[in-house]
């Protein structure tokens, strides 16, 4: 019974990764016949290691991975806190948080895009009327400000995402741990840091794990908001194969950086799916 | 993106391959059964959208014989480009003809996905076309499309402001400098002059044009890169005091073709560099300057001999090597580049004409003052006879931008690209 669906799902899963495999140790030139495969073997990978552009690429994903992670995981307890509480209009303050995540993000994308704009944007408008700054900001115009426009756009989207992870978390944690807690003389940080984080450690590791999965498959917010500029320096490695494979038709090596990404991707998940399992012996301890 | 990137390869690839069939015994029985031929052009919207149709329709009705269907494609012509390659380099039969950018031929010649024409059609038919652009279309001996409509860089600037300042409409690049200058400091306008230098393909366009008139090339006549030229710092560093001079906006490193029309258009700049449709586009309701804007050819440098050069754009037909109706193919091209299509496109739809009789022709030069201009200005093509022309143009965009955005100083933008230029002419690079 279960042979059927394993091979429909090895047909639908196994065999692209299998055949993007197989490219990527190939130099591949399409010509009238269809593709010319002839085997290469590793060669494709030392043109992606020696690239000084997958270089860049891998260090401005590997950094905005890192920074939005962490910014996200913070921003989305606070909030995951807050609303935990008991208040009036709880349900709607969720809606309203969920509507960044629920928007497409190339629209959203170009939305910021308004907003960064360095003629008309919102922002550098605003803070021209609190007589912040003196001239117009290009925000997407240096690669620092740049990145940094990408990652608040980034956090402004996907923290509601892990609010709603780890509010799922809070409310998995028994209110009688706090009373017993209470009753041991624990204050409020104390009992956050003995009972809350502990016990929400598994939806942290989650939710991180969601979104380095995400962040490293990073593509649409750069292809909207810079192209990858000012010059290469917010281009994300999804961005360069993507480029590779479909603008300049070089099959092997982007198909090398798509298989190195997805290699990468692996690591960092077996990692975080430890710290998850560690996590949770802990607990149990 | 990681997965479905490797996903779409292969899956696209076999999903095209299945269509092939599919495709390929339906005609096979259409043939049978009528003596109409189907054939399938891929076209993105031309900026007037209504323009495919009445076009196809004007060719049914002198050819009942042939039926064409439109397949609309992506406006983004990289995404086009994308869908197009990933169809045909699956052996897919349609689309029959395709609409391409004129910097395609290098690429789509060398990675089989169009048909060399030359067997098909006459030679007297190539001299139907304005000169130049045949020769753009040609990649090692062989045309590869035939130029359907054509675009070109062009200066707008605002007679209503150089009126008002008593300025001349600027023939070289250190004129219009100064025309902004002199209107910045009278407050008359936002800013002096706004164009496209963000990091992606119109860059290249707008490069060719300041690295022309600067007397620089990218490659020489033996294929050798020569971005780092003289002509070529002085090309750049002028480029750069346009922004650091606050001529050009800071942002204007930013700029597509959009967000230099906006600027313009809210009547926030005195003079703007774009393409053929930013004349309608400006004198459309709505905008803050109908009735104000002059076109006139791109400026030089001076002690140059002016006009400047003015970047070619434009778009070939192409003909896909698996089409099953080749005769039919060639019929529609043939068609679609006469003297009727072309004075249809130029008359109703003011886009710039590639027959060289249509484009001459006086009563459509009387219709709007850039088909007026067309034949005056110098044109400058891009250095798309390559294989590799996308990675020729990104070494060219990217290191111009990173030196317009102030990362890098002007000589190791150009060094830089230099070496990015010989490693992108080898086979397999990134």
């Amino acid at each position: 019974m279960v042979s059927p669906a394993l091979l429909f799902v090895a047909l639908v899963t196994l065999f692209p990764i299998g055949y993007s495999i197989w490219m990527s140790l190939n130099h591949i030139q399409s010509s009238t016949n269809g593709f010319q495969f002839s085997f290469a073997g590793l060669s494709n990978y030392k043109i992606v290691f020696n690239s000084p552009l997958f270089h860049q690429a891998l260090i401005f994903t590997i950094v905005y991975a890192v920074v939005t992670v962490l910014v996200e995981l913070v921003l989305g307890l606070l909030v995951a806190l807050a609303i935990n509480q008991p208040i009036k209009g709880r349900g709607f303050a969720i809606a309203i948080m969920l509507i960044p995540w629920t928007l497409i993000t190339v629209i959203s994308a170009q939305m910021w895009g308004y907003i960064y704009n360095g003629v008309y944007g919102v922002l550098d408008y605003l803070m021209q009327s609190l007589h912040l700054i003196n001239s117009p900001i290009v925000w997407l115009g240096t690669p620092n400000l740049a990145t940094i426009s990408i990652m608040i756009a980034d956090v402004w989207k996907t923290t509601p995402f892990v609010t709603m992870i780890l509010l799922a978390g809070l409310q998995l944690i028994p209110s009688d741990l706090y009373e017993a807690a209470k009753i041991d003389g624990a204050g409020a940080f104390r009992s956050f840091f003995s009972v809350t984080l502990p016990l929400l450690r598994p939806s942290l590791a989650l939710a991180a794990l969601f979104r380095i999965l995400q962040a490293f498959g990073l593509f649409d917010l750069p292809f909207v908001l810079t192209g990858g500029g000012p010059g290469t320096s917010t281009m994300s490695i999804a961005m360069l194969a993507y480029k590779a494979i479909f603008n300049d038709f070089e099959y092997g090596p982007g198909t090398a950086v798509a298989v190195i990404t997805v290699l990468i991707i692996l690591i960092m998940s077996l990692i975080s799916i430890k710290a998850f399992r560690a996590q949770v012996g802990e607990v149990e301890e | 993106m990681k997965k479905s990137l490797l996903v779409s390869m292969s899956v696209l690839s076999a999903s095209a391959m299945t269509m092939t069939i599919m495709t390929g015994s339906a005609f096979a029985s259409a043939k049978h059964s009528s003596a109409v031929t189907t054939i399938d052009w891929a076209a993105s919207p031309i900026s007037n959208v209504g323009i495919r149709k009445a076009l196809i329709q004007l060719f049914e009705k002198t050819h009942p014989n042939i039926h064409v269907r439109l397949t609309s494609q992506p406006t983004n012509t990289d995404t086009n480009r994308a869908s197009l390659a990933t169809e045909i380099s699956g052996g897919s039969a349609t689309p029959d003809v395709f609409m391409g950018d004129v910097v395609w031929p290098g690429q789509f010649a060398s990675a089989g996905l169009a048909l060399p024409l030359n067997h098909y059609f006459p030679k007297s038919y190539f001299n139907s076309f304005a000169p130049g652009l045949v020769q753009g279309a040609t990649y090692k001996g062989k045309v590869y499309g035939a130029p359907f409509f054509m675009d070109a860089g062009f200066l707008y600037y605002r007679k209503d402001l150089l009126a008002k300042a008593h300025l001349p409409v600027p023939k070289t690049w250190e004129q219009l400098a100064n025309d902004s200058k002199v209107l910045l400091k009278k407050h008359l306008v936002r800013y002096g002059f706004v164009w496209e230098g963000a990091s992606y393909e119109g860059l290249t366009c707008n490069w060719m044009e300041y690295l022309t008139d600067a007397g620089g090339q990218v490659f020489n006549a033996a294929g050798k890169p020569v971005m780092n030229s003289p002509a070529a710092v002085k090309a750049l560093t002028f480029m750069r005091s346009l922004i650091a001079s606050g001529v050009s906006p800071k942002s204007v490193t930013t700029f597509q073709e959009p967000q230099a029309m906006n600027v313009f258009n809210a009547g926030d700049a005195a003079f703007l560099r774009n393409w053929d449709y930013a004349w309608s586009n400006s004198q459309t309701k709505g905008t803050s300057v109908v009735g104000k804007v002059g076109v006139v050819p791109m400026p030089t440098f001076a002690g140059k001999k002016g006009p400047g050069y003015g970047n070619i754009g434009g778009w070939n037909l192409y003909i896909n090597p698996h089409s099953k109706n080749i005769q039919a193919d060639v019929t529609f091209i043939k068609w679609m580049t006469s003297v009727q299509a072309q004075t249809v496109l130029a008359s109703k739809y003011s886009e710039i004409p590639t027959n060289n009789q249509v484009q001459h022709d006086p009563k459509i030069k009387k219709l709007n003052p850039v088909l007026a201009i067309v034949g005056s200005e110098h044109l400058v093509p891009r250095p798309a006879q390559s294989p590799n022309y996308p990675k020729v143009s990104s070494a060219i965009y990217q290191n111009v931008n990173a030196a317009l955005s102030g990362q890098v100083s002007v000589q190791t933008a150009l060094n830089n690209a230099n070496s990015q230029l010989a490693s992108a002419s080898s086979s397999s690079s990134l």
